[in-house]
């Protein structure tokens, strides 16, 4: 990592230990799963302290750190198990597109109010025609005087149900090529018109569909031209992946590390599993697959630093991560067996949270586009192969 | 396919790494040409020849100097030797530099010499350093040497042969009383050979185990590298076809099941790229965790770059399966280079030793 990184890595860890106090733990623990990881008053006291915001540049009021430094960041905050989802959107995809796309005045008002930890979002994309060809998303907004009306239906917004703003895609000329007749609107989730319904997903935290009749929205709240939106989307989303997978990989490998913790010591039958061959089989294979990941991820982040995007590379990352987070979840069943069913709630559960591990690889899979779209994108932008 | 990696202080930078594999391609491009590797592969005159060239430009000094060449350039060689299906005895020539380096001697220096200039060829057994339980060991004995070893590579052209033994290294000519040599056909070509000794008179030198155990990692990270080389080169074949070749009248590139198997070998040829080259660069900045990327490496290459080989023939289909084309010589170089010297399943052990501790 280097000196630099570790000693942010130290300051953040110190800054941690004040505040992510063994009672906010165990009060957060006790909170039902569906509820942690969203505290709106832990993203405003990072905010307070400068910790929302740590990869921004320094003109917007960010630390200007770089994308090794800002995976050190990401890291420790998942390894302390600190609560980020609440302002995890609107600082990593809703801002690098304020960046870019966003007026002066967006800027002031929303990146100000995103760095504070006021301003929570949830990301509106998905529709029930439109999922992995997303930019056939038919939810429509159409100019009325200083407002928007948008109609339509969107689905699995994670964070949705939370959320104060909604990062919304929506087809504002139905005349146009597919791509060419998007723009985004952000739209405050109190407005009239709006029904949230929540549903929970496998990995134990809910998301929304949305239904939207005739909801105003003030043009002012439309990030980058009209008709732009693809560009908005896609832009912030390759920058943003990196950021996703830094979040991953410290998931995986703190699961991993549970787990060969667990194994040093563990028996059955009056065996040490450690002793067993095919469960130390298995263990090296997965620990060279964490060290591959991370070195996917880590030239994510020298290309980023380049200033250039990763675009298959991103692609790579996210793949190989998310189905090595599925071996992981398989592979700690077969090891723990039937125990590796049982969830953290059961006081008797061997390692904690490791089914979760399984559900939650299927959302890495699917979610941010699917693995069989990423894996369209490595062979028509990584090998140029023909559309 | 690069990897992006940013100039590094220590040792040799990046341009000059380009440089050297820009300079080692050229040679084999003019020196070891596709349409005729395979035919030279099996003449000892054409491999002597090539190797007095290879040591014009000093690759046969690499690993003596550590300043000049870390183990970075010395996978960097052998992926270029993999493309090029070129077997020049550079495994034996690293292993001997690596170990007469970390430990000198006057006997020795006679027989450098003569490798440096590219006359001398040097076959390496890694005895009971090698991970195959079946690749035999050795028995110094006084000054001679009694045993047998198997699956060395380079023997028939060898003009020395070094061994690894449970004190040190033993080092004797090829021709020397007592040795007798029998080729071993089988998927690795050349074939690799087994070597019995009899009474046979060897200089031998005294090397801590824990230095011959480091050059042993690092000759598997450089022969992981060939089968890198060969693996990438053949998988361009594929890519490169795929481009070009009509079925069911459009590009079978264009098939989305074909793009998913390369998209998947384009996955597996970046991450065993990235961490040999991570755990190469780890070895050269002396980071003493170099041994457990090197393990990660090896166990993620061994299973990733063979199923690379095997789709790269999926892809290629008949017009690939055909001995004088250039796909299978890779699919043999890739399967012998990641199956020997205990393969991926040692490295695995080896990662569960350093993350369980070992078995009891």
């Amino acid at each position: 990592m280097g000196p630099a990184a570790n000693a942010f890595r130290q300051e953040v860890r110190d800054w941690l230990a004040k505040h992510w106090t063994p009672e906010k733990q165990a009060a957060h623990r006790r909170k039902p799963f569906k509820e942690r990881g969203w505290d709106v008053e832990f993203s405003k006291l990072m905010g307070r302290d400068g910790w929302i915001g740590v990869g921004w540049p320094k003109e917007f009021g960010g630390q200007g750190r770089s994308a090794t430094e800002q995976i050190a960041f990401i890291t420790e905050m998942a390894n302390s198990g600190a609560p980020s989802q609440a302002h995890g959107t609107a600082e990593s995809i809703v801002a690098q597109a304020l960046f870019a796309h966003g007026t002066k005045a967006q800027q002031d008002e929303w990146l100000s109010a995103i760095r504070r930890g006021e301003r929570t979002f949830a990301l509106g994309y998905s529709e029930p025609e439109a999922g992995s060809d997303l930019a056939a998303l038919r939810t429509r907004a159409t100019r009325d005087g200083d407002d928007w009306i948008v109609n339509g239906q969107k689905l699995w917004s994670t964070g949705g149900d939370k959320a104060e703003y909604m990062w919304l895609a929506v087809r504002t000329d139905p005349d146009a090529k597919k791509h060419a007749g998007i723009s985004v609107l952000m739209v405050d989730l109190r407005s009239p018109g709006i029904t949230i319904r929540p549903s929970l997903a496998l990995y134990g935290k809910t998301f929304s569909a949305q239904f939207y009749d005739n909801v105003r929205v003030p043009a002012k709240n439309m990030v980058g031209a009209v008709n732009n939106g693809w560009k908005v989307i896609t832009d912030a989303l390759a920058a943003e992946r990196v950021m996703i997978g830094g979040t991953r990989m410290a998931r995986i490998e703190s699961a991993f590390d549970r787990l060969t913790e667990y194994l040093k010591t563990a028996e059955a039958g009056g065996k040490a599993l450690r002793n067993d061959p095919v469960i130390r089989d298995r263990i090296g294979a997965l620990a060279a697959d964490i060290e591959v990941a991370r070195q996917f991820q880590m030239r994510n982040s020298r290309l980023v630093e380049q200033g250039k995007v990763p675009i298959h590379e991103g692609a790579m990352a996210k793949v190989f991560a998310s189905e090595l987070q599925e071996r992981l979840g398989q592979a700690a069943l077969d090891i723990l067996g039937t125990g590796g069913l049982l969830s953290e709630e059961a006081d008797s559960a061997p390692v904690g949270e490791m089914e979760q591990v399984l559900r939650h690889a299927i959302m890495g899979m699917i979610g941010g586009g699917t693995n069989e779209i990423q894996r369209n994108v490595i062979a028509q932008r990584g090998l140029d192969l023909p559309r | 396919m690069s990897s992006s990696r940013p100039h590094t202080s220590e040792g040799v930078s990046d341009t000059e790494r380009s440089l050297l594999r820009e300079s080692v391609r050229g040679l084999l491009a003019a020196r070891w040409q596709p349409e005729r590797a395979v035919e030279q592969s099996a003449s000892t005159q054409a491999i002597a020849a090539l190797w007095r060239d290879m040591a014009e430009q000093g690759l046969a000094s690499l690993g003596s100097d550590a300043g000049e060449a870390g183990l970075r350039e010395i996978v960097l060689v052998f992926e270029e030797l993999g493309r090029a299906s070129c077997p020049a005895p550079l495994l034996g020539a690293v292993a001997a530099n690596l170990v007469f380096a970390a430990q000198q001697s006057n006997a020795a220096r006679a027989m450098l010499e003569d490798l440096h200039q590219g006359n001398a060829m040097v076959a390496l057994a890694l005895g009971a350093f090698d991970g195959d339980p079946s690749a035999g060991r050795v028995v110094m004995r006084r000054d001679t040497l009694s045993g047998k070893v198997s699956f060395v590579e380079g023997a028939q052209a060898a003009t020395h042969v070094l061994i690894f033994t449970n004190t040190g290294v033993a080092v004797f000519a090829s021709d020397a009383p007592g040795l007798t040599m029998q080729a071993t056909p089988g998927l690795a070509v050349p074939p690799f050979s087994e070597i019995t000794f009899e009474n046979t008179p060897a200089m031998q030198l005294s090397v801590e185990s824990e230095i011959l155990a480091d050059v042993a990692l690092a000759a598997r990270l450089a022969c992981a590298g060939r089968a890198l080389g060969a693996a990438e080169r053949a998988f361009e074949l594929a890519v490169d076809h795929a481009k070009i070749r009509k079925q069911f009248g459009q590009l079978i590139g264009q098939f989305q099941a074909v793009q998913h198997k390369l998209a998947n070998c384009l996955i597996s040829l970046d991450g065993a790229r990235l961490t040999l080259e991570a755990a190469a660069e780890a070895r050269d900045n002396g980071n003493p965790d170099w041994r457990i990327f090197a393990a990660s490496a090896l166990a993620f290459a061994g299973p990733a770059l063979r199923a690379v080989s095997i789709e790269t023939h999926r892809a290629l289909g008949a017009i690939g399966y055909a001995e004088e084309h250039e796909a299978p010589r890779h699919f043999r170089r890739v399967h012998a280079d990641l199956v020997r010297f205990g393969g991926a399943p040692r490295a695995r052990a080896e990662l569960a030793d350093a993350l369980l501790g070992p078995v009891q």
